[in-house]
């Protein structure tokens, strides 16, 4: 699978993310020759264990999270960031843990946006909102590299173009800048060949940074 | 309404009698021309037709099917113009006595010969040299050489990168850099074998392979398409044998046979070259993909999916041509280590301005250096043993498109 890596938008201290970013950002895609080609949409849902005791609620871990991607919706990705685990099961497990009524969703997010292409990579702008609701709460990117699938081989054209597309953000002197966090796939038992499991790990550790990050700034409504 | 006197045009037969020679010489080269187009449309066609088939076979109820068989049934009936528009040709020339030897006796008064075709297709366009005559029969380098002079225009028709004969020129004309290998080494290096043991020595990480045409062409369609399959199903399932070492394939006693070599520098690329006739050691074709690609366009003159391998083939093609032209007899080598040099297609950065991706301003792209320069000459050898020659294929430098320029 090709290499993707994916990016949240950091603002500066004292601003917030808004629409006028989201906008600024995308119109910077195209102006490196991005072709729009569709919309993209993921989402993520924080769940909590269903427990009839309150006692026990703490041993089950907080940051279990359930990721559907845009390109297999076939599938969902389960990740513990905590304990370094990712699972990849059928759509269908979503449905089954409702039935067993084992764990409920405490918050959902959507990341969607539109895809641009630019020869070999593939740029994907997109809003992170609650489902359900239009406030923003960040702005994600991914940055995806065709013809390779290895991570470390990757490491140099993926670095080479992410300062290449932050020159052409800044010349829009917007108040924050994009970040790439790397996360160690190996402590997750993944290899170095891409797949959808790293894609899902990304995004939970995206996610933790973005409600990280609001809840450092002033809460918006 | 005059009669034209002028000689009929090339579509009709020309009457021997009443044209001169040279203008014989010039219809029959231009319907040779024709001919040679029309073998490429029936190539293509034969191509589209095997891979619309595998995927039929493939996949029988798929909502493309109808779409495929459409396909297959255009694809039959422009196959079948172009073999009847090729036979007509190929009676035009016959009565014109270039297939034959006809013409050949008859035209002696007038001290010029018609093209020579050698059996196994290639033209000679003067044959008139009994030395040249004879090589024509035998050396694919000379047969190749006298029918690019001869087909000026055709050769700047099908490669109009090369307009300015840049390829034909002595090698010495250029800033051209001394070649990596020694001529002695080389001369040991008889067979493909011999070839790929050598390569494989050189550049640690390389799986080379050989196969006969049909073989190759299952093996491409059977290679996973990275879309489509996840990484830890896709190695599971490539039990083919070739995948291994070129040294453990089991199809081994057909070396001699081969005709496609594969080249695969895993997580970075897959060349795939072609030989002229299988089993030599004259390399024909070449084209770069992606090691994740799959399909039945993976062959020695398909084109990859992704921008920076197809201008990469692009360059190999050139690069190709320089090889055979200047140094016949190490063309495979060369070329073959050459393809080895693209093992830091996606590290190492442009030699002219610094940077690893540059945007290419003809095609609007975001691209790696895709260009490596392959002009060399065969002047200073090196020693057997010297180390530097491993070190060779990391000197060989890295040009973006626009940074390249042929004196490099």
């Amino acid at each position: 699978m090709p290499i993707k890596w994916i990016l949240h938008w950091h603002p500066n201290p004292g601003t917030t993310v808004n629409t006028q970013i989201l906008s600024e950002v995308s119109q910077c895609a195209e102006s490196i020759n991005g072709v729009k080609e569709g919309r993209w949409k993921t989402t993520l849902s924080f769940y909590k264990a269903m427990v009839r005791e309150q006692s026990i609620v703490n041993e089950f871990p907080r940051d279990f999270v359930g990721i559907s991607l845009a390109e297999q919706p076939g599938k969902y990705f389960l990740v513990i960031r905590g304990q370094r685990l990712v699972v990849e099961a059928e759509s269908n497990i979503q449905m089954i843990m409702e039935k067993l009524q084992s764990y409920k969703t405490r918050v959902a997010l959507n990341f969607e946006g539109n895809q641009y292409q630019l020869g070999d990579f593939q740029l994907r702008v997109g809003k992170v909102v609650p489902m359900n609701s239009e406030n923003l709460r960040g702005i994600v990117m991914e940055m995806e590299y065709v013809p390779i699938s290895s991570w470390e081989k990757s490491r140099e054209v993926m670095a080479d173009f992410f300062e290449l597309w932050q020159e052409a953000l800044a010349k829009r002197s917007l108040p924050g800048h994009f970040v790439h966090n790397e996360p160690n796939f190996a402590d997750y038992g993944l290899s170095d060949q891409y797949g959808m499991q790293h894609t899902a790990i990304q995004y939970a550790n995206i996610t933790a940074q973005i409600v990280a990050t609001s809840q450092l700034q002033a809460p918006r409504n | 309404m005059q009669q034209p006197a002028a000689p009929p045009p090339a579509q009709q037969p020309p009457a021997p009698a009443g044209n001169a020679p040279p203008k014989q010489v010039a219809q029959a080269l231009e319907q040779l021309g024709q001919a040679g187009r029309l073998i490429a449309d029936v190539r293509l066609g034969a191509d589209r037709l095997l891979e619309a088939l595998f995927f039929v076979a493939e996949k029988p109820h798929h909502q493309y099917s109808a779409k495929c068989l459409n396909l297959i049934l255009k694809e039959e009936s422009l196959m079948r113009q172009y073999l009847v528009n090729l036979r007509a040709i190929g009676r035009q020339l016959e009565e014109s006595g270039v297939l034959n030897d006809s013409l050949r006796s008859r035209s002696n008064s007038w001290g010029l010969h018609m093209p020579l075709v050698c059996p196994d297709g290639a033209v000679v366009a003067y044959a008139w040299k009994r030395q040249l005559a004879g090589q024509a029969g035998a050396s694919a380098v000379d047969r190749t050489r006298l029918a690019l002079k001869a087909f000026t225009d055709q050769k700047r028709q099908f490669f109009p990168h090369l307009a300015d004969d840049s390829v034909l020129e002595p090698a010495t004309k250029k800033h051209c850099s001394p070649l990596p290998i020694s001529y002695e080494e080389i001369g040991d290096l008889k067979t493909v074998s011999d070839i790929l043991s050598h390569l494989e020595k050189e550049v640690p990480n390389l799986q080379a392979c050989t196969y006969q045409r049909m073989e190759w062409l299952k093996r491409a369609s059977s290679l996973p398409s990275a879309a489509n399959e996840s990484p830890t199903e896709s190695t599971k399932d490539l039990s083919f044998p070739s995948t291994s070492k070129w040294r453990e394939c089991p199809e081994m006693h057909a070396a001699d046979k081969a005709a496609v070599i594969e080249l695969l520098l895993p997580s970075v690329f897959r060349a795939v070259v072609s030989l002229h006739t299988a089993g030599s050691v004259d390399p024909d074709a070449v084209a770069f993909f992606s090691p994740d690609e799959g399909g039945s366009h993976l062959h020695a003159r398909g084109f990859s999916t992704h921008h920076v391998f197809r201008h990469v083939s692009e360059h190999a093609s050139m690069a190709l041509q320089f090889f055979i032209s200047a140094h016949p007899k190490m063309a495979l080598h060369l070329m073959l280590h050459w393809v080895c040099s693209y093992q830091t297609l996606f590290v190492k950065v442009c030699s002219k301005c610094g940077k690893l991706l540059a945007m290419d301003k003809q095609s609007g792209l975001v691209l790696p250096p895709v260009k490596r320069p392959y002009c060399f000459t065969s002047g200073t050898s090196m020693s057997k043993n010297s180390p530097t020659e491993k070190c060779n294929l990391n000197l060989i430098q890295a040009f973006h498109i626009g940074c390249f320029s042929e004196d490099a």
